[in-house]
């Protein structure tokens, strides 16, 4: 982990992207136990305030305080996002590393239906997995997360194809290693560089799949915030409350862009 | 040609797979779509006759092959919520996604060639490096909220375009192309940034090879070389991106459908979502399936046309 962070602190790319993760991380961990104002607290008062002291994002059209609005729905998109990325992490690495470790008919048969559903845009295989159970948080952290497998279980299965063969496996082998210390003791290890940047993109793509999924409605249901409902409430308030659609969607750039920097940063330096 | 066919038959058999999995999917779900459109004080003859009516009676084999022998022809079966041919619903809709996604690969494809090359050509200047990090931003703006921005922006304010007054394809040709532009490039935007950005890294890449050199040694110019030479080469990874970015707008679409209120796939798949009305879902997941599915194949044999070392070996 040392030799990690001395490699990637160099790297701008990498720094810059961290700073942000960290400063959106802080936000969000503080707003699952404190936000300024109740989040789903409305005032007539103070309808689409501006940006002010007492309301630092403004208001909202019910006169909610959108900074502890951005806060929770930043955190429920962020949840759900790790959730989709739990499983799919999970579920790629299982396969991808049986598969890529074995090979044989079980690695073709599984690559074929991979390739399959790796060819389907995962937003769609949710949507058809949502019409099927229903929406709400669990359901689109499932929808999303099985649509995820296909493509960790290939980058998984690509890394321990190459790295099956090489010299320190093979000792690892001779020196009397059974497969399942091979696989998770002597070549997991050596592949973790690549599996963190997949898995930083892999959850930028669930925010942004979470997000088009909320905007659209289906997906996290109100009372809920979600930054993508968000969005979808505010855009017909644009001119009058440009903060209104700025604040989440700022939310969601910045949610995506540090981790993809942290990203870009370190698969330069492997 | 062996290839062409070959790559047909895998295709074809992928798409019967999916298919199948799609109509099982949706015959497996708990509740009886007959029971829930007559209410629960039907009479059980009168839900008899409709079940016969919706087509849900037989074992599952005979009904998908039903199912699949009405959707080879054009006949998607009847749509729940509304009272009439799943078809008539969807298939003149069809063209507005289609058109929607053509004209955003079409940005992609000029614009993602411009500026790669631009940037690369200017390698490590002060031009590249606002365009590589002018990229990394865009990249990270969802096509839907960039779809918020350039609606208020361009339309509400610039008065470019009106957003919400959607013009249709059998009115109006030019209008209708011209309301499109604004959703093209708001998916195409973060799909132009990647594949400049990728185009430019191979370019670089490319520039410090042997063949690159040797080029140069016999006299060539720096344009000759950059768009004879390094572009063929660095091009060949770019085809498949391009071929997954067209895919995934095509998916993307359904979004920003919403956003500008364009009445295409998209809304009737989410209001036919909501309204569990799934010989609608049905037919537009295997339509959109298929038509991902012929772009990917034909991505597949473009490539190997593309790469001579592809088609010497008889993958």
């Amino acid at each position: 982990m040392n030799s990690f962070w001395a490699k990637n602190r160099q790297n701008r790319n990498f720094m810059i992207g961290f700073v942000i993760s960290v400063l959106m991380l802080v936000f969000i961990l503080v707003g699952f136990f404190i936000t300024p104002y109740d989040p789903d607290r409305m005032d007539a008062s103070s309808k689409l305030a501006g940006l002010s002291w007492k309301h630092p994002f403004g208001c909202d059209n019910f006169g909610r305080d959108l900074f502890s609005r951005v806060m929770e729905g930043a955190g429920t998109t962020f949840l759900i996002a790790l959730g989709t990325v739990g499983i799919g992490v999970t579920g790629g690495m299982l396969i991808g590393a049986l598969t890529g470790y074995f090979g044989g008919l079980v690695d073709e048969i599984l690559m074929r239906i991979n390739d399959a559903i790796f060819a389907f845009p995962s937003i769609l295989l949710a949507l058809l997995f949502i019409s099927l159970f229903g929406g709400g948080s669990f359901n689109v952290v499932m929808a999303l997360g099985v649509a995820f497998i296909p493509s960790f279980a290939r980058v998984v299965r690509g890394e321990f194809l190459k790295q099956k063969n090489l010299d320190y496996v093979q000792s690892a082998r001779l020196a009397g290693a059974g497969h399942v210390r091979i696989i998770f003791v002597h070549i997991l290890p050596n592949i973790y560089p690549v599996l963190l940047s997949t898995f930083m993109i892999g959850f930028n793509n669930a925010v942004l799949a979470e997000a088009s999924m909320s905007y659209i409605g289906i997906g996290v249901k109100p009372p809920d915030a979600s930054l993508g409902s968000m969005l979808s409430e505010a855009q017909s308030y644009f001119f009058t409350a440009p903060w209104y659609a700025l604040a989440p969607g700022c939310a969601i750039v910045l949610l995506i862009l540090g981790f993809a920097l942290m990203a870009e940063g370190i698969k330069k330096n492997t | 040609m062996k290839y062409v066919l070959k790559k047909l038959g895998t295709m074809i058999i992928t798409l019967l797979l999916i298919s199948f999995l799609v109509f099982a999917a949706f015959s497996v779900i708990p509740g009886d779509p007959a029971l829930s459109r007559l209410g629960t004080n039907a009479t059980p003859e009168r839900l008899e006759q409709l079940r016969e009516e919706m087509g849900l009676n037989g074992s599952l084999m005979s009904r998908y092959g039903t199912w699949l022998a009405g959707f080879v022809r054009g006949d998607f079966g009847k749509s729940y919520s509304y009272n009439m041919s799943v078809g008539a619903l969807i298939l003149d809709k069809l063209p507005i996604t289609l058109c929607l996604s053509l004209l955003a690969i079409l940005l992609v494809i000029v614009f993602s060639l411009l500026i790669g090359i631009h940037a690369a050509k200017h390698e490590g200047k002060l031009l590249d490096r606002i365009i590589v990090v002018i990229n990394q931003m865009i990249m990270a703006i969802p096509p839907f909220f960039a779809g918020i921005l350039i609606s208020a922006l361009f339309g509400l304010g610039l008065h470019w375009f009106v957003p919400g007054r959607f013009v249709s394809y059998r009115e109006n040709l030019i209008g209708f192309l011209g309301y499109l532009i604004a959703p093209a490039v708001a998916i195409a935007l973060p799909k132009i940034a990647m594949a400049a950005k990728l185009l430019r890294s191979s370019l670089v890449e490319h520039a410090g090879e042997d063949y690159i050199r040797t080029a140069y040694s016999r006299g060539n110019s720096t344009k000759g070389v950059l768009y004879h030479h390094a572009l063929k080469n660095a091009l060949i990874p770019l085809i498949t991106f391009w071929g997954m970015a067209f895919t995934d707008m095509i998916a993307g679409s359904v979004v920003i459908e919403q956003v500008f209120g364009i009445p295409g796939i998209g809304r009737i798949l989410i209001t036919s979502i909501a309204n569990r009305d799934y010989p609608v879902v049905e037919a537009i997941i295997m339509l959109l399936a298929t038509l991902i599915m012929v772009v990917n194949m034909l991505v597949d044999i473009i490539y190997r046309y593309a790469d001579p070392r592809m088609r010497q070996s008889n993958g």
